[in-house]
């Protein structure tokens, strides 16, 4: 994979989302998913930007579903992982991996 | 249970119209279940929130996906005439003997509104949804605006709020006009 597309840290939660989430992967969804599990106040606008520049660069796929009533009857946008996408998450999970051999958690120094 | 409308009326400003209905439909839903769970009030204040901290993320997205090519298009458009205008306004002064400063002649000021008006209803024309009609009419402004601050003379306070105003009113007016035609 070129250098440019190693997953950034925020893309690589998106992504780990839209897995989690099969799919039920739409940016509300996203949203409340990272929310839920890492605790971070994520907007629509920021899940959006990341979610859109993925499926620029060929890691996530979009599909459009039906307007419903509990959406003001408005479209959804889905987002499923492609191959490539896959690849990606396999990737930086190994540098994580690879970076944090060694060390001991919790790190010392850091405030109570 | 609605929304706030002030939050509603920005999040159709600032989202592209090809991300304007599903980040709206996702707003929607989560508002809706936060007012069964904490209340109308709360999931009021919560919509406002994610829509302020979402600008950013939202024009960004609006300059990716090519639409901001047409904003910036209709802001050069009003902003290149007024520009052009004044150059010529001073051209025509500096062969004028005795004629100290550059305070222009009303009928020059009226030549500018003209042609900044025109500029912008013709990108109004152009526009195809409400959304970007929106957003046109405000990339006509801030072109107006940056014009009037880049000219050589100081235009007068009057002058200068009638154009940022009519040249987005123009816009939206014609696209109106469309519309209802």
């Amino acid at each position: 994979m070129p250098k440019g597309e190693a997953l950034g840290e925020f893309e690589y939660l998106v992504v780990l989302a839209v897995l989690r989430l099969g799919a039920n992967a739409y940016g509300m969804r996203v949203r409340q998913e990272i929310a839920s599990r890492t605790g971070r106040d994520v907007t629509i606008g920021a899940v959006y930007s990341t979610l859109e520049r993925l499926a620029d660069k060929g890691l996530l796929k979009a599909s459009m579903s039906d307007p419903t009533p509990e959406r003001g009857g408005r479209a959804k946008r889905s987002f499923a992982v492609t191959g490539i996408g896959i690849e990606a998450a396999n990737r930086a999970r190994q540098d994580m991996a690879s970076m944090l051999e060694g060390l001991e958690f919790p790190l010392p120094g850091g405030r109570q | 249970m609605n929304p706030p409308a002030w939050a509603r009326f920005v999040l159709g400003l600032i989202a592209g119209e090809n991300q304007a209905e599903f980040v709206a439909g996702d707003l929607h839903e989560e508002f809706l279940l936060l007012c069964a769970s904490e209340g109308e009030l709360a999931a009021s204040r919560w919509y406002g929130r994610q829509v302020v901290r979402s600008v950013a993320g939202l024009i960004g997205l609006r300059f990716r996906s090519g639409e901001a090519a047409h904003l910036l298009s209709a802001a050069i458009a009003v902003a290149m005439p007024l520009l052009l205008l004044d150059r010529l306004w001073s051209f025509v002064y500096s062969h004028i003997p005795f004629k100290d400063g550059l305070d222009r002649a009303p009928g020059f000021w009226a030549a500018n509104l003209v042609c900044a008006c025109i500029s912008a209803a013709v990108c109004g024309s152009q526009t195809q949804s409400l959304n970007r009609a929106m957003g046109v009419a405000l990339a006509a402004a801030v072109g107006a605006a940056c014009a009037l601050w880049c000219s050589a003379a100081a235009a007068p306070v009057f002058y200068a709020g009638l154009v940022i105003l009519a040249a987005p009113a123009s816009s939206m007016a014609v696209f109106m006009w469309r519309g209802w035609r």
